[in-house]
């Protein structure tokens, strides 16, 4: 098997041992209350059930109008408590539905749809009813992903199994425990998209995976009805950060490119996440709405690193110390990765659709260094995973040159985080970076208040 | 929530996890392999040497420390970034250099070069070398009384590059220079020559060790070889093309020094791959031309210090982005 890759990129300290051989535990904290925000992911939702309902496992309770958006559920069976704000990752505050479980099991799923013989239509439909969205980090509605805009012929199909983030492995579990549901949902994700081949993507650090995904999928070419045609095979990437990232996973195992502010979809591709797969087949087969996701806790100030399967809405501080305990000396709480992760400022934060881990980082693990002066060293540009310039870039968007800035690639930095990992001076790149998106952004918003006042203004003097 | 409620958490925007590798350690590392340079040019030329160089580590430091205080900036001496220089300086300079001149290059390094322009990765020029150049243009002579090695007086010897120099029109063979040098062939003349036993600066000379400093340097990814593999190629082709000898360009003067240590100096290079190896290109062009045409023996200098300035122009050659779609010609189709 040939290994593929994409040029720049680095190699952190993996640190994924603690938790790859630990099978997913499925937990829920004593409280009984989970928290689910009414939006993750697309266009905000409105409640659906107000304070005192009861509620089923799998009840829609919130949803919108909007194409780009996706309907929320109830994760457990219960009574909504409250409709109220509570910090969610990114340190804001957004509503959230709280409900207390009652120990039943009651359920409301959809009925099982085959994705073999549905029309398109009906599939994107119960795609969106299922309120899937991307599980990987970017919780972007997955009906929205798998309809890509008419004229783009869709060749591949990858499913992102990467998970080049330091510490995480749910990916993994997911791939070792349920590798006949993820074949399946690549096999439904290219009906879909009418994709002629499928690629379950991994790094070279999960080879042990690739006998048990090629096994899942020779499973299914046995299986002569709907899929039994589809290509679908392995390939492996090298261990490298930010492999799994859409557009390196393309360049890496396709050798083409998405076109600077394009989608992936004119690159002929369509990356799902191989939770998402998980998700996707699960909301076919057994009608089962995204309720629930597995997560890797772990970090160096975690006594108990392990893969956990809950309810969407459990709030971690809930699972500490009865499922998660602590060593002292926490100095940083993140949601996600240590590359693109956020900072929490308390572990009191629900799980949502797209968190693939939750990380307790000792001070010496974690960067709490000043930053210095940049030193010119150009280690950022080489390792740029989109062969930006991102020292440059920092230098224009700091003396107000956005112009400059989007030059060198201002627009097309996906935050990857790889060149602040390199700088010897700390320069806190990505952080410059976001600045300097906020400004092109707020400019771009001004000038076109600007023309629509024109616009306005000529026509009155006329 | 438990026992997390005792620790101070810190809040960041990502990434939360940085390479062990500081400034710090990478001008550490330069440091490292300048020593073995300047031990060596103290055994050949003796104590001037080493009074020379402690002069202007000693001094650079000082200065750095100083002008920081006095700007009420933090003092940075812990990055090693004014030792490098101070070491760069004397490496540069003459064994005999008095020292109160070489404190005074460092002055000028230092404070006129460096922290006038905004400290450490802000200037433009390379300071180790603006310092030497001060010196040049003020005091020439002392500044080109070379002292042969092993040698306690500082007498006047011809050196291998100022006969490399066409008069007239007319190149002298390795051979003939060999003869007008005191060396007894071309063989002789080549490997003292690379071997640094022969009149010059205390660190230009001892060309293997250079070569080392820069496999090490490379390999450890310190600093990139466009700029000095594209300068040392340059003035070689160059200077061949004006009918010198190849190998003695490369063994001579402050080439090799000066490509490895000055042209990829961090702040005063590009940092765009491209631009680095246009820079080492323009870099070796001008010191060929000055070598080949101009008044000085010597162009190494001042063709970095030229393209110090051009830097800033070469920075804007970056490489192609990813997903890079040439622009639409809009403007065409409205004209
Ligand atoms: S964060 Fe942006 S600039 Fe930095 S390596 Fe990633 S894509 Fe490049
Ligand atoms: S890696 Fe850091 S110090 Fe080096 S050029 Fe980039 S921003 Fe500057």
């Amino acid at each position: 098997m040939s290994i593929k890759s994409f040029k720049g990129g680095i190699h952190p300290p993996e640190r994924k041992d603690a938790t790859r051989n630990l099978p997913v535990e499925a937990r829920f904290p004593s409280t009984k209350l989970v928290w689910i925000p009414v939006t993750q992911g697309g266009a905000p939702n409105k409640p659906l059930v107000s304070v005192g309902d009861s509620v089923a496992r799998g009840q829609k309770i919130a949803e919108s109008d909007a194409f780009m958006s996706a309907p929320v559920h109830a994760s457990v069976a219960g009574t909504v408590k409250k409709i109220e704000t509570h910090l969610v990752t990114g340190n804001v505050d957004v509503p959230c539905i709280v409900i207390e479980a009652d120990g039943s099991d009651r359920t409301a799923f959809l009925s099982p749809l085959d994705p073999f013989t549905a029309t398109r239509e009906e599939s994107l439909a119960r795609v969106r009813e299922a309120g899937l969205v991307g599980m990987g980090g970017a919780s972007f509605p997955t009906h929205v992903k798998l309809n890509p805009p008419k004229g783009a012929k869709i060749d591949y199909l990858l499913a992102n199994g990467a998970e080049c983030e330091p510490y995480l492995t749910i990916d993994a579990r997911i791939m070792e425990e349920d590798a006949a549901k993820v074949v399946d949902g690549v096999a439904i994700a290219m009906h879909i998209t009418g994709a002629a081949e499928g690629i379950i993507v991994l790094e070279e650090n999960k080879a042990d995976l690739v006998p048990v995904l090629e096994a899942a999928a020779a499973k299914l070419r046995e299986n002569p009805v709907g899929p039994g045609a589809c290509k679908i095979s392995v390939a492996l990437c090298k261990t490298k950060y930010p492999q799994g990232g859409e557009k390196m996973l393309i360049k890496a195992v396709t050798g083409r490119e998405v076109p600077s502010g394009g989608l992936p979809s004119a690159a002929g591709c369509v990356v799902q996440n191989v939770g998402t797969l998980k998700a996707l087949s699960e909301a076919f087969r057994e009608g089962k709405p995204l309720i629930e996701r597995g997560l890797t806790i772990s970090g160096g100030a975690c006594a108990t690193p392990k893969n956990i399967l809950v309810p969407i809405g459990t709030l971690v501080g809930d699972l500490i110390p009865e499922v998660v305990t602590l060593n002292p000396g926490v100095a940083k709480i993140i949601s996600g990765g240590p590359m693109m992760g956020f900072a929490m400022k308390s572990a009191s934060f629900p799980v949502q659709k797209n968190t693939s881990g939750v990380l307790f980082l000792t001070a010496k693990e974690t960067a709490l260094v000043d930053e210095d002066p940049c030193i010119g060293c150009g280690r950022c540009i080489s390792v740029c995973s989109c062969r930006l310039a991102p020292v440059l870039i920092a230098r224009a968007v700091k003396a107000g040159n956005l112009e400059e800035a989007k030059r060198c690639g201002l627009m097309d930095c996906v935050e990857c985080g790889t060149c602040a990992y390199v700088c010897p001076a700390r320069v806190k790149l990505v952080q410059h970076f976001r600045i300097g998106k906020l400004m092109v952004r707020t400019e771009m918003a001004k000038q076109a208040a600007k023309k629509a006042a024109a616009g306005t203004d000529t026509k009155g003097a006329k | 929530m438990g026992e997390s409620d005792k620790n101070e958490i810190y809040l960041s925007s990502s990434p939360h996890y940085a390479s062990p590798i500081s400034t710090r350690h990478v001008m550490f590392a330069v440091v490292a392999v300048l020593l073995p340079l300047a031990l060596y040019g103290v055994w050949l030329f003796g104590l001037p040497a080493l009074v020379t160089i402690l002069a202007s580590v000693v001094s650079c430091v000082a200065f750095e420390a100083l002008f920081r205080k006095l700007t009420k900036q933090d003092i940075r001496v812990g990055d090693f970034s004014a030792v490098i220089t101070g070491l760069l300086l004397a490496l540069i300079l003459p064994p005999a250099t008095p020292v109160w001149m070489t404190v005074l290059g460092a002055f000028f390094a230092i404070v006129v070069a460096k922290e006038f322009f905004g400290g450490l990765g802000a200037n433009v020029f390379n300071p180790a070398l603006t310092g030497r150049a001060f010196l040049l243009v003020s005091f020439a002579t002392p500044l080109t009384t070379w002292s042969a090695p092993f040698v306690a007086d500082a007498i006047s010897t011809a050196t291998p590059l100022s006969v490399i120099k066409p008069v007239d029109g007319v190149v002298l063979s390795a051979g003939q220079i060999a003869q007008r040098t005191g060396f007894f062939s071309e063989g002789d003349l080549y490997l003292n020559l690379f071997l640094g036993q022969r009149a010059g600066c205390i660190g230009e000379s001892g060309i293997f060790l250079i070569l080392i400093a820069a496999v090490v340097l490379i390999a450890a990814k310190v600093i990139d070889w466009r700029a000095p593999v594209a300068m040392v190629a340059t003035a070689v082709a160059v200077t061949w093309i004006a009918g010198i000898d190849p190998l003695l360009t490369v063994l001579t003067g402050g080439l090799l020094f000066g490509a490895v240590f000055m042209a990829t100096d961090y702040a005063t290079s590009p940092v765009t791959p491209l631009g680095r190896l246009v820079f080492g290109f323009g870099c070796g062009l001008i010191t060929a031309l000055i070598r080949v045409f101009g008044g000085y023996p010597e162009g190494v200098m001042f063709s970095i210090l030229i393209m110090n300035a051009l830097t800033p122009f070469l920075n804007r050659i970056i490489p192609k982005k990813y997903g890079w779609v040439k622009p639409a010609k809009k403007e065409k189709a409205v004209k």
